[in-house]
């Protein structure tokens, strides 16, 4: 079988992965009290107002009723109403998807920037002083939340010295790279600790293995074989642990996108939660499983590329 | 792709990504256009759908109404109608229409003055048709002249004329694109008119080339913002990013202030208070509330909370509104009394549960004063932290015993005010405090049809008497609004009814 067969079976997996999550969220939101068209109308709505927009949105129907009608209109493609806003989910959801898609992967790239320079600086001098300071550094700040980090960042870079914006997201890619500096740097500042103690112990394991031994052996000089072997064969886990990351990064910007004010899917979804608006949280979560059952696929793939032995 | 070209790809993405882009977003030269950020977002631009504050100060903006008022509601005076009269019998009030048009060039007539009326006092989902009870029929008499008719003496009525639901919209776009097309993207007859909406980010409005004052609006445009995070709207005022933000943490006064922000507190209507459930152990126990009443410091509370800005409550209404009673004393902490009245109070188990809306920071910190002062007097009170969605329906369905609470209101009138927080007959009984005394009831409807000042003074101060001293509510303080406008922003104050009501004036220099 070809090592790459295992694509073909990754979306059908999804399918009941999917059910599931909607099933759980849907029970979940419409068990917790609350009723998000008071909160459309508002405090000094009257009460027959309220009952007349209820019932106009089928919210007086069972729960199971809805979550029937629900799936019903997804499978057409229909995620329904947003009730706060009195529109169609699917375009509010889409609109929303390119700010957060594009701040994660300029807070990987970022990260992974960081932490390969990082990592290899602090392996190749080990024990040293620099080794220890940035191991310091990174112990040091992964406990750091990063909406503070946003606010310092705010203060220092925004506030103090006028570099960058502190809010906002542009319509065009390059402005997004300036606009979306600083969050996506919070959010580095988040995932570089994390993957550069990972990738820094790898890189001493396998600079201790005995294959970088033979070749210092042979009189290889260290820095050949830490570029032509040790690296190479580091990534791995680190690869794996990004997945990882990445599943809790598509959670995590949800407070990165309010501290710097940028209309994506975690506000959206924040403030469907709090206004019980069933519908965009039913949306946004399917959105975010499908980014997280994505990435994973996605670490499969790289997996398989980066080790020839692996086979799914 | 082998193993070596995809890294290499990858460290080369990364690198790219990692030099931050040289293009600046700048604002386009020239034009005016006021940025303003808010803490929750517009939900509809409907008048009729909402009670929100943010749609309301959009809307304001948005449709004229057939008064107007000053920039700090002290007056109400002409807006689209020139004049009114009132008939002897105060039951026909009659509107003389000026030439006025809507943003799309039509006329603005009499008929459409009479359906947009009709359409907020009678359509099933009007959210705030309450005010209006009395009025019973809004008709055209001609192209320019709108009679009302009420169903009983109503002296508020007039007041009311200019509040943000009383907004004129035009009849043949509404009935043409139907309710919900028209509440995204509304044909407007006020100063400023519809341009784009993305929800739970912008609104976007244009000056209306054919607003009825002449040569106003000053301004271009105004960019209406969803800023949730109170700490970061303060930031983007600093950094350039916004005009104006629209309440700031009262910490922030001082930076603001220093940095040559127009920051200083601006006269509200709001009452901060303790919400009580009349129909509940212990505080539908008269005696218990007074022990309550007289064991916090109002002065330490609003201390804290507003730091300095705002003032401690006396009644059950703000200060801001007409009628209030000036007689009515601060009253003072008094541990010894406060212990005398929960012994006669007779409640064996002297504890009850505070609900707040967690993540709201004037109600955390109130919450654990009310908790510390009353601590002393020997009640228990213990604080639970839920989302405020659910502090609603709790609040709503009668389901708790004290919560913190404000609430503002639209206009100087008091009786509106009233009818929300002390009328046991209204749909939220008592702001939902399940508060219910005929005698107030009554005395409210009985002050509302009075014409002579005096005697209606007389009423409304008989009314807030009984409330303070049953304790209806626990009133705390009446808070500012806290607003912050870059230097550059001339003649913008909010008013005490959540409006800026003098924005056609409105400048940016």
């Amino acid at each position: 079988m070809d090592r790459f067969a295992f694509l073909l079976k990754r979306p059908i997996q999804l399918i009941p992965v999917l059910l599931g999550i909607s099933l759980i969220t849907f029970v979940l939101i419409q068990m917790t009290p609350g009723d998000p068209v008071r909160i459309m109308l508002g405090p000094k709505a009257s009460e027959d107002a309220i009952a007349f927009v209820r019932a106009r949105y089928g919210l007086d129907q069972p729960v199971l009723v809805q979550y029937f009608y629900f799936l019903l209109n997804a499978v057409r493609g229909d995620f329904g109403q947003s009730i706060i806003y009195r529109s169609p989910v699917g375009p509010v959801i889409i609109e929303r998807m390119a700010p957060t898609l594009f701040l994660i992967l300029y807070g990987l790239a970022l990260s992974v920037a960081f932490t390969l320079a990082l990592a290899t600086a602090a392996a190749r001098s080990r024990g040293r002083w620099l080794d220890q300071a940035i191991r310091l550094v990174c112990v040091g700040s992964v406990g750091v939340p990063s909406y503070f980090v946003g606010l310092m960042l705010i203060l220092g870079l925004c506030l103090k010295f006028k570099l960058f914006p502190v809010s906002g997201y542009a319509p065009s890619l390059l402005d997004n790279l300036y606009h979306l500096f600083l969050p996506a740097l919070t959010i580095a500042i988040g995932v570089t600790p994390i993957l550069t103690r990972n990738l820094r112990a790898t890189f001493i394991q396998q600079m201790d293995a005995d294959y970088a031994t033979a070749g210092r052996s042979k009189g290889l000089p260290e820095g050949y074989i830490f570029g032509r072997h040790v690296f190479w064969n580091s990534l791995l886990p680190t690869v794996n642990l990004m997945g990882v990351v990445v599943s809790f990064l598509i959670g995590g910007t949800v407070v990165i996108e309010n501290v710097f004010n940028i209309p994506g899917l975690g506000q959206a979804l924040i403030r469907g939660v709090l206004t019980r608006d069933y519908f965009v949280v039913q949306a946004v979560t399917l959105v975010l499983a499908c980014g997280i059952v994505i990435t994973n696929f996605i670490v499969d793939v790289v997996t398989v590329m980066l080790d020839p032995r692996v086979k799914l | 792709m082998d193993r070596r070209s995809f890294l290499k790809a990858t460290a080369y993405a990364a690198s790219l990504a990692s030099l931050p882009g040289l293009a600046f977003g700048a604002r386009a030269g020239g034009s005016k256009i006021l940025r303003m950020g808010y803490g929750s977002d517009v939900l509809t631009l409907d008048p009729i759908k909402t009670v929100y504050g943010s749609d309301i100060m959009i809307q304001g903006m948005m449709f004229a109404r057939l008064l107007q008022a000053n920039a700090d509601r002290s007056e109400v005076g002409p807006g689209l109608a020139e004049k009114w009269d009132i008939s002897d019998d105060g039951l026909i009030y009659t509107f003389y229409l000026r030439d006025a048009k809507f943003a799309d060039g039509s006329p603005i007539t009499a008929e459409d003055v009479a359906f947009s009326y009709t359409r907020m006092r009678f359509q099933k989902d009007s959210a705030y048709a309450g005010p209006f009870q009395p009025l019973k029929e809004a008709k055209a008499k001609d192209a320019k002249t709108v009679v009302m008719t009420l169903d009983r003496k109503f002296t508020p009525f007039l007041t009311l004329t200019e509040i943000w639901n009383t907004g004129i919209v035009p009849k043949a776009a509404v009935e043409k694109m139907g309710d919900d097309a028209f509440a995204k993207a509304p044909v407007c007859s006020g100063p400023f008119k519809f341009v784009d909406w993305k929800p739970g980010d912008r609104v976007t409005l244009a000056k209306n080339e054919h607003y009825y004052r002449e040569g106003l609006p000053h301004l271009d445009g105004i960019e209406f913002r969803y800023v949730p995070d109170d700490n970061t709207r303060v930031s983007m005022l600093q950094a350039g990013e916004l005009d104006v933000c629209i309440t700031y943490p009262a910490a922030r006064q001082a930076e603001l202030k220093a940095a040559g922000f127009r920051a200083d507190p601006e006269a509200s209507s709001v009452t901060y208070d303790m919400l009580i459930n009349h129909s509940k152990a212990p505080f539908n126990n008269l005696k218990f509330r007074q022990a309550v009443h007289h064991g916090i410091d109002r002065q330490a509370i609003s201390d804290a909370v507003t730091l300095g800005t705002g003032k401690p409550a006396t009644s059950i209404f703000s200060p801001a509104l007409n009628y209030f009673d000036k007689s009515l004393p601060v009253v003072q902490r008094d541990v010894a009394k406060a212990q005398g009245l929960l012994k006669e109070s007779g409640v064996t188990d002297p504890s009850f549960e505070l609900l707040v809306s967690a993540g709201i920071a004037d109600d955390e910190k109130t919450a654990v004063l009310i908790q510390a002062q009353l601590a002393e007097v020997g009640i228990t009170v213990n604080v639970s932290k839920i989302d405020s969605t659910s502090v609603w329906t709790r609040l709503i369905d009668g389901d708790y015993q004290a919560q913190l609470n404000w609430w503002y209101n639209e206009t100087r009138d008091p009786d509106n005010a009233l009818r929300w927080c002390a009328w046991g007959a209204g749909d939220n009984k008592s702001y939902y405090t399940r508060y219910n005394n005929e005698e107030v009831n009554k005395l409210i409807d009985e002050a509302a049809g009075e014409t002579d000042a005096a005697k209606r003074g007389a009423l409304y101060a008989q009314i807030q008497k009984i409330c303070v001293d049953e304790v209806a509510q626990v009133a705390m303080f009446h808070p500012n609004w806290l607003n912050g406008y870059s230097p550059k922003v001339k003649d913008l104050i909010l008013n005490i009814g959540l409006q800026f009501s003098e924005i056609d004036q409105t400048d940016l220099v």
